[in-house]
């Protein structure tokens, strides 16, 4: 009933300020009633997970021996430091993030591009075929994949390299993650068309009339205020690219996945079960993924038109 | 190019101007086409091989389409028919009945009572005779073999359970976050945003553990269920962009009609936002169906629990081949498929994440 807010606010003012507070009161209460599913969620299965991973990375916790649990220092980083499998994991993942995200980036931004054209026709059928790959089952496309790729009976041995004589020690392995990527356009690319088409008309008809061509409205118009949906969708690629689920799943079993770090840590966790050495690796991965956050958000002044979120005052 | 063409003075008439327009039109549609059939044409592998036979699979020199390899039966034996050649350049079908190395003998199907013909050469250079046919005993063999009504009950319980969850939660702390003066409403909102980022596996550690060894739900449906409950930021942080497009004059009148909170958000806000939240729901269900990672975690030790995903691996039956696990793949796929074409009309389509508020 406060929350009449706005429209009896002025009403209430006039009965005093302690109505008023209390007011706000009731407000902030029920408000926070309806953030308590997250707010629990967030403690129960992402703060105290997170700090408690901490504390196993200094111990040596075994999953199989949890009563000789001991404090070790730092052993666990120094461990990691001269681990070089390891380093090759890390490297492993921060390679794949920076090969694939752009990939990613491109063709979703080219073809939302396109499909705000209204030449195009046919555009809700086509929509709906170049997000289709993005709800097929990894496993899917790890069969799809390795079957292409065989070099006996894969297909593109028979097509290309056979009938073109290549050499058969082509990197055929890596088109993997690249399909991969490139079949993972589908949430960005839907979420930087929906960003384009809400842009008005009239601004293009406008810089059409002050002479701009399609490349210069495109980078002046469309890039600013797409910009939200842009960075929206390159930290929805980051996070798959690390082997996390933002909007739809990308990871096969638990054992094999795509993220080599992730999959490393999860080989240390249940083949090995060293829990304090995957915890120990999972911080290192979460300081990484963290830091590349705030790089990304810190560059967002520069390029990103975020809208006025209405204040407080505002309400 | 357009005004251009408009602001000439006299020729380009009304014809070449709609001319212009469909070849525009057409390239660009035709263009788009292209893409779109060399970005999906991997799945052509998937479909064709899950057509064709393991001795077609194994058959390097069969062609790529399903194509089924002629035999002829000569004295009750069963003889690969090939294209032999023979010094007078005629090319002949013949059946091999007796294979070596220098010669070999083959027998004519069209005139078998003339014996068996010698021919010199290696009989490995000649290629087969095919005939191009679908093979679609892939398909009812493995309906027999992997209990599929028990893989498609556990995903759907899981699907559903889990549906009612995360939507339960995610509206309710959208609307919090989209609708109430909360103090240190802002911090928690950064929260909210920073959890997104957070790599799965620095909580799969200690959740691993809890769940397993404290609650001991290994095996069991509730460590993929109940988390659903708690809400997913991603899916909060866009109900909350698209609740607050929703305008505020609405909720205020029902709030001066005496409705409070709760039945403002399921009589004024739902209804509002009900292609953003059918999206988010199937969102949810996409992702479950295919989620492997942490149900292989969880209900690997439990065959009769595992969901539909498990059929793309193998799980559920033995002497899986090639050519039958993408046939899986196939029925794996068909279900999220099915529900994105019957859907496309809501699928996204309010998902605005704008430099211009509405």
């Amino acid at each position: 009933m406060i929350s009449v807010k706005r429209a009896v606010l002025p009403r209430a003012k006039n009965t005093g300020a302690k109505k008023h507070l209390s007011l706000r009161k009731y407000e902030a209460t029920v408000g926070f009633l309806f953030l308590l599913p997250w707010l629990l969620g967030f403690i129960l299965l992402k703060a105290v997970p997170i700090f408690t991973a901490l504390g196993f990375s200094f111990t040596n916790f075994q999953m199989l021996r949890p009563e000789q649990t001991h404090f070790i220092g730092l052993h666990n980083y120094l461990t990691f430091l001269k681990d070089q499998a390891a380093g090759a994991s890390l490297f492993g993942s921060l390679s794949y993030f920076i090969l694939s995200v752009p990939i990613e980036m491109l063709l979703a931004m080219f073809l939302a591009a396109v499909f705000c054209s209204e030449r195009l026709k046919g555009k809700r059928i086509m929509r709906t075929l170049f997000f289709m790959p993005s709800i097929i089952p990894a496993v899917a496309i790890f069969l799809v994949i390795f079957g292409l790729i065989d070099p006996r009976s894969g297909w593109i041995n028979r097509l290309i390299i056979t009938p073109l004589h290549l050499s058969s020690s082509l990197p055929l392995n890596n088109l993997f993650p690249i399909i991969l990527s490139l079949w993972t356009i589908g949430p960005g690319f839907l979420i930087m068309l929906a960003a384009m088409q809400s842009i008005p008309r009239e601004l293009y008809e406008a810089a059409r009339v002050d002479g701009a061509g399609p490349i210069n409205r495109f980078v002046s118009i469309t890039m600013p205020l797409a910009s939200p949906a842009i960075f929206f969708s390159l930290v929805i690629n980051m996070i798959s690219s690390f082997g996390g689920v933002a909007l739809l799943d990308r990871g096969l079993a638990y054992n094999q996945s795509i993220s080599p770090m992730e999959g490393y840590i999860n080989y240390q966790m249940f083949s090995r079960s060293d829990l304090g050495y995957a915890s120990a690796l999972a911080w290192v991965m979460f300081i990484v993924v963290m830091a590349i956050t705030i790089l990304l958000f810190r560059t967002t002044r520069y390029w990103v038109h975020f809208p006025e979120e209405r204040t407080d005052e505002d309400f | 190019m357009k005004i251009f063409k408009k602001s000439r003075p006299r020729g380009s008439s009304v014809l070449t101007l709609r001319l212009w327009d469909f070849t525009g039109t057409s390239m660009l549609t035709l263009g788009i086409w292209i893409l779109l059939i060399i970005f999906l044409s991997p799945l052509s592998y998937m479909v064709i091989t899950s057509l064709k036979s393991s001795d077609e699979f194994r058959d390097r020199t069969a062609p790529l389409l399903p194509a089924q390899r002629l035999t002829y039966t000569y004295n009750g034996k069963k003889c690969d028919m090939y294209q032999v050649p023979t010094p007078d350049g005629k090319v002949h079908q013949w059946a091999l009945v007796e294979a070596k190395r220098q010669s070999s003998k083959f027998i004519d199907p069209a005139h078998p009572e003339a014996g068996l013909i010698d021919w010199q050469g290696s009989w490995r250079a000649l290629t087969g005779v095919y005939r191009y046919r679908i093979y679609w005993n892939n398909y009812p063999a493995l309906w027999s073999a992997v209990n599929y009504p028990r893989y498609l009950k556990n995903s759907a319980i899981i699907v559903v359970i889990g549906e009612i969850g995360i939507l339960l939660s995610s509206i309710a702390v959208a609307y919090g976050f989209s609708r109430f003066r909360i103090p240190g409403g802002k911090f928690l909102f950064f929260l909210l945003i920073a959890t997104i980022v957070i790599p799965d596996s620095i909580t799969l550690v200690p959740t691993f553990y809890i769940f397993s060894k404290v609650f001991h739900w290994w095996g069991t449906f509730y460590p993929l269920i109940v988390p659903a409950f708690f809400g997913s930021a991603i899916y909060i942080f866009l109900l909350r962009q698209n609740f607050k497009s929703i305008p505020r004059d609405l909720d205020e009148a029902a709030m001066l009609d005496g409705a409070g909170p709760l039945r403002t958000l399921v009589s004024i806000i739902i209804p509002q936002a009900i292609p953003a939240i059918v999206t988010v729901g199937l969102l949810y269900f996409f992702n479950t169906w295919n989620e492997l990672r942490m149900s292989s975690l969880y209900l690997g030790i439990a065959p009769d629990k595992q969901t539909m995903a498990f059929t793309g691996i193998g799980g559920g039956g033995i002497g899986f081949t090639p050519e039958t696990l993408q046939a899986s793949a196939v029925i794996l796929m068909a279900v999220p498929l099915l529900v994105l074409f019957l859907s496309q009309r809501f699928f996204m389509k309010d998902m605005v994440v704008t430099a211009i508020e509405k």
